[in-house]
Order: C-alpha cells, then sequence, then structure tokens
C-alpha cells in the first residue's frame, strides 16, 4: 500500500511539471520549487526536532552559510554550484558541530535559546562583514549556458525554462536527502537519536554518549539546510543577510513538519505539500485586488494554520489512514 | 566614564520596561510551560488600544491601562480555552505551530483594520514631559522614561506579591509543578492554565501601552520584543518573577552598553551572547528554581 502510494507520488512529482510547461505556465513550477524546498528543509529538521527531540530554532543560520558559502566560491573564485554544494555542505556541518558542542550543556528550553542565540548574533555580523558584501550581500551573476546538459550542469537556468529547471534541481536535491534520511532513520544512529528523546538518562546508561549524538544530528540538520541553501542562492541570484537569515526558514519546515506528523521521515513531505500551496494561492488571490496589502491572505492562512492545530495537534499522519484505505472490510 | 555610568542608568529604566514586557511569558512559559509565539503580538494589540483609544476618544494611554487589561485577560482565558486547551494534548511543538497561526491573524487582522503605517502617540502625559530631566550625582535621569520605569516596578511588585504571596498564586505554582497532585486538593488545573494565560495577556497589554509613549506602533512590532522576552524569561530561570526582573535590567544595561561601542545593529546580539556567557557557567539560569 505504501509502496503504491509512493510511486504514484513520485511519478506526479516527476510529470507535474510538463503540462504546465507546454502551456506556458510557469508560476505553479515556482509553487512547486518552494514545497519541495521546504520539504527538504523540514526532512532535515525532522533529524534534530523530531527524533533527537531537541527545540531547533536556529537553522537558517546553516541555510545562510550554505547560500554564502557556494556564493562565495563562485563570484571569488569562479567555482560551479555542484561544485560549490559538497564544500558548503561541509562547512554548516563542521560550524555547527563547533557551535553545537558547547550548547548541548544546555538541556530543553535553554537550549532552545541557545539556537536562537546563534541566529541572533549572526544577523550583525551577515549585516556588516564587508568580505561577504555587508547588507547588500552578494549577486551571482549569470553566464550564459548554451543547452540543459550545460544549465543542469551549472545550476543556472535562465529563460522560459527556469522555473522547471530549478524544479527538478529541487527534486533531485529533495529525493537524495529524502532517500539518505530514510537510511539514517533505520541506522543505530536514528536509534540513539530517538533513545536520546525519549530518555536522556536511560540513553546515557547504555552508553549513548548523549551529547556527541546531538551535535551529529543537528549537523545532519544543517548540512541538509545548507544544501538547500546552495539551490536557493542560485535560484534567487543573489544572498544578503535579510533574505537568507530570515526566520521563515526555520518556522516553514518546523510547521510543515508539525503538520504532517514530527519525528515521522514523510510527515514534513505531507506539511509542505500541503502548507505552501494554500499560502501560496491565498496570497494570489486574496492579496491582490481591491484587498491587497491587507493581510487578508495571511489573515485566512493563519486561521487554517489554528484549526489544523486544534483539530489534529498530533500532525495528519498521526490520522488512522491505513484503516481508511485498507481494502477489505475493516474488522475492529 | 560618565558616559557608561549614564548608559547603566538609562539601560536600568528601559529594563524595567523589558521586565513588564517577558513576565507575562514568565507566568504562560515558565511557570505553566506552554509556549506562545505570539506574546509580541499581544503586545502590539496592547499598544494598538492604547493609541486607538488616544486617538478616537482622546483617552490618556495610561488611564487605558485599565480597559485594557481587561479586554486582554478576557482574551487570553477565550485563546487558552478555544484553542490552547485543545493543543496542549499534542506535542510541545504543536503549541509552537498553533501560536504561529496566531500570530498571522493577529498581526494582519490589524494590517487590514489599521494598515501596516507607523503610528505614534504625541499627546500623552509622558511625551508631554518629555524635556524634562531629574539630574542627580552628575548623571540625567529622563522623567517619562523614570515614571514609565517606576509604574513598571509597582505593577511588578503587585503581581510578585500576587504568585508568592496568595493562595491563588501558590495554586498556580502548585499547577506547573504537578498537575494531577493540584487536581488531588482541589485545584482545578484547567482553570488555572486559563487564568494564567488571561493574566499573561493582560500583562503584556498593559506593557504595550506604556511603550506606546517611546516606540511607534505599527502591526510587526511585536517579534523583536518577542524574542527578547525569551532570552529574559530563559535567563531569569523560568517562572522566578524577580529572576526576570533581574534578566530584565540585565538586558536593559547590556543593550544600552553595547551602544556606547558598537554599532545599535549589535545591541541583541549581546544580549544574546551573554545569554550563551551566563548559560554555559550557569545552567540554570540567574536564580533558577528548579
Amino acid at each position: 500500500m505504501a509502496r503504491i502510494a509512493l510511486v504514484i507520488g513520485a511519478i506526479a512529482a516527476i510529470v507535474y511539471p510538463i503540462p504546465l510547461q507546454l502551456q506556458g505556465t510557469t508560476y505553479y513550477q515556482t509553487v512547486g520549487f518552494l514545497v519541495l524546498v521546504n520539504a527538504m528543509l523540514g526532512v532535515g529538521w525532522n533529524v534534530i526536532g523530531g527524533w533527537a527531540g531537541q527545540f531547533d530554532f536556529g537553522p537558517q543560520v546553516f541555510f545562510a552559510v550554505g547560500a554564502y558559502t557556494s556564493a562565495l566560491l563562485y563570484v571569488k573564485l569562479g567555482v560551479d554550484a555542484w561544485l560549490g554544494l559538497p564544500v558548503a555542505v561541509a562547512a554548516a556541518a563542521l560550524i555547527c558541530a563547533v557551535l553545537t558542542y558547547p550548547l548541548t550543556r544546555l538541556r530543553g528550553h535553554y537550549f532552545a535559546i541557545s539556537t536562537v542565540a546563534i541566529w541572533m548574533i549572526a544577523q550583525p555580523i551577515g549585516a556588516t562583514w564587508e568580505f561577504i558584501g555587508a547588507a547588500q550581500g552578494l549577486f551571482i551573476p549569470v553566464k550564459p549556458r548554451t543547452g540543459v546538459v550545460a544549465s543542469a550542469l551549472s545550476l543556472q537556468f535562465s529563460g522560459p525554462t527556469k522555473a522547471m529547471g530549478y524544479y527538478y534541481a529541487a527534486l533531485v536535491l529533495f529525493a537524495f536527502t529524502l532517500a539518505l534520511m530514510a537510511v539514517v532513520e533505520r541506522s543505530k544512529l536514528g536509534y540513539y537519536f530517538r533513545a536520546i528523546r525519549d530518555d536522556q538518562e536511560a540513553a546515557e546508561g547504555i552508553g549513548i554518549d548523549s551529547r556527541l549524538y546531538k551535535v551529529i544530528a543537528r549537523s545532519i540538520t544543517a548540512a541538509v539546510f545548507a544544501a538547500a541553501g546552495v539551490l536557493y542562492a542560485f535560484w534567487a541570484l543573489s544572498v544578503f543577510p535579510e533574505q537568507v537569515l530570515e526566520l521563515n526558514w526555520s518556522t516553514l519546515p518546523i510547521m510543515a513538519t508539525v503538520v504532517g506528523g514530527i519525528g515521522r521521515l514523510w510527515g514534513p513531505v505531507l506539511g509542505a505539500v500541503i502548507l505552501i500551496p494554500i499560502s501560496q494561492i491565498m496570497s494570489t488571490t486574496l492579496g491582490t485586488g481591491p484587498l491587497a496589502g491587507r493581510g487578508i491572505d495571511l489573515i485566512v492562512y493563519g486561521l487554517i494554520i489554528i484549526v489544523i492545530a486544534a483539530f489534529r495537534p498530533t500532525g495528519l499522519l498521526s490520522l488512522p489512514w491505513s484503516r481508511w484505505f485498507r481494502p477489505g472490510p475493516a474488522t475492529a | 566614564m560618565t558616559e557608561l555610568a549614564q548608559a547603566v542608568v538609562n539601560g536600568l529604566q528601559m529594563g524595567f520596561l523589558y521586565a513588564l514586557v517577558a513576565v507575562g511569558l514568565t507566568i504562560i512559559w515558565g511557570l505553566m510551560e506552554m509556549i506562545n509565539f505570539a506574546h509580541g503580538e499581544f503586545l502590539m494589540l496592547g499598544m494598538f488600544g492604547a493609541w486607538w483609544l488616544g486617538a478616537a476618544f482622546g483617552l490618556e494611554p495610561l488611564l487605558a491601562i485599565v480597559p485594557i487589561a481587561l479586554v486582554m485577560y478576557a482574551f487570553g482565558v477565550l485563546v487558552y480555552r478555544h484553542l490552547m486547551r485543545r493543543v496542549q494534548g499534542g506535542d510541545p511543538f504543536t503549541q509552537i505551530f498553533a501560536t504561529i497561526g496566531l500570530l498571522f491573524l493577529l498581526q494582519n487582522a490589524v494590517v487590514a483594520g489599521f494598515t501596516s503605517d507607523y503610528r505614534f502617540v504625541n499627546d500623552s502625559l509622558l511625551v508631554r514631559l518629555g524635556g524634562a530631566k531629574l539630574a542627580l550625582l552628575g548623571l540625567t535621569f529622563a522623567m517619562p522614561l523614570l515614571l514609565a520605569a517606576g509604574l513598571a516596578l509597582l505593577l511588578f511588585l503587585a503581581l510578585y506579591l500576587l504568585i508568592e504571596r496568595t493562595e491563588f498564586g501558590l495554586a498556580l505554582q502548585a499547577t506547573s509543578e504537578d498537575r494531577d497532585a493540584a487536581r488531588l486538593v482541589g485545584i482545578r488545573p484547567q482553570r488555572m492554565f486559563a487564568v494564567a494565560w488571561g493574566l499573561g495577556a493582560a500583562l503584556v497589554a498593559v506593557a504595550g501601552a506604556i511603550l506606546v509613549n517611546f516606540f511607534s506602533v505599527y502591526p510587526q512590532v511585536g517579534l523583536q520584543f518577542t524574542v527578547l522576552a525569551y532570552a529574559i524569561v530563559a535567563l531569569g530561570g523560568f517562572g522566578s518573577i524577580l529572576g526576570t526582573l533581574l534578566a530584565a535590567l540585565l538586558v536593559g544595561v547590556i543593550q544600552s552598553v553595547t551602544v556606547v561601542y558598537l554599532p545599535p545593529a549589535f545591541k541583541d546580539a549581546f544580549v544574546f551572547a551573554s545569554y550563551l556567557l551566563i548559560g554555559l557557567v550557569r545552567p540554570q539560569g540567574l536564580s533558577g528554581r528548579f
């Protein structure tokens, strides 16, 4: 049952942009791109938040580290995005490990605020550091590419195929992340993370170094955020502090994870598929026209979120889907 | 040297206002362990309430405190009864999710009603006192800030007595310690949570009504205060009323001293750097109870 759903979902995700491209609309492909980016971030955040059970409100710092690293490599040294990607991911994971190890002395809410603290300190640094362009940030010039292959290899799409190109790039990165996290979930690492979440003392009792594995969990999250940051930088063609350090880069993935089902591999994916299109459609329908700029779209969006939270506080994947969709009469 | 001492004095006065902003969160988050991302939006509602009552009816913001506190108390109780009580059964992260929804709703309801323009209160008692200063030992105390700080301190004392010295306060603390044991001795936890949300919302809205004298009012004003309030409550050691006051004063001083030496962009960064430093040396906060 689950396998059939997976195959259908994969085919739908691959085919999705083609009729749109033939029709000449790029808007819904950009929505798809945003869904995939946020789903990927959610899958990454699920490692520290859902499995290791640590409140992390500051992963956007590593989104920024990824975006800046790849942009710097490209602008200053001419290194292409795909080559910059592993460097950016490694840099983010390393910086995260160094910063997070001392923070793991703190627990619960104290740890949560310490992740906010790193973000609050990163913001003025990003806004004043001349080497990374200070408040103006960095612009990523587009080099003219001929052919699909050259565009894909350099992660620079332009013209009418821009939206489709980045959609598929996001799909590749998302699928890779999801597959990798599926492996982590079933590995020894995944069990250690959940053991720490469920009972840190007991986990330490059986010899799990809780501080070390919290650092590993957060570094995995940071790596995923950095990879998404690289993709976003080349899509937006610029990197500046207010954009890549925005709070939305953590709240949206966290919300997607909570809606879908926290701690479940597919939870964030379901959440992103539901939340991102709603917010996009709200802003293009209710956010335009005579009432534009009056926040009507966000009022409705807020209401929807409140209703979902009040209706199903444990997430939508916790609903008895298999009982509803299992063929044959349900015998309880 | 005088510059530094003056910065400390200014910071302390600001600190009293921050204490009032944060203490509502001390009750909701510190004491009752519920997360409220819309804390700053409650503050914003208080600010808008004070501005609107002044603009529409000519009511002095300091007198507007009374109706604002009553309305926001009812609003806080309502939010708990109809939203947070249901959410309480799920993962703690669901509280974040629900209150982010509340944040979107409140912020944009105000945008819809009043637009995103910046508003200023320029006819209040404290604003008219604007230039008045008190000089003492070579330091100057701006009268408006001094009066506001005094008022904040007074409210703070009343709250401290309420939580620490009355039977009601004990019942609130008992619920936060052990919900089931509290129920055994006849305390109704649901009611305590509702009162806590009401008190928290009322307190932060009152803080807003005082802050309109010093800050411009706009729908997105809340977030900066929310972030600071969380740091203050954590520094103060969760649920400790006096700890919150101490931490808020410290935050005010750190901010104003930072600005003497560094660009203003760094003032919050230094607050959080101090949080990390203190947290790593003293993981239970300045006056942790737990």
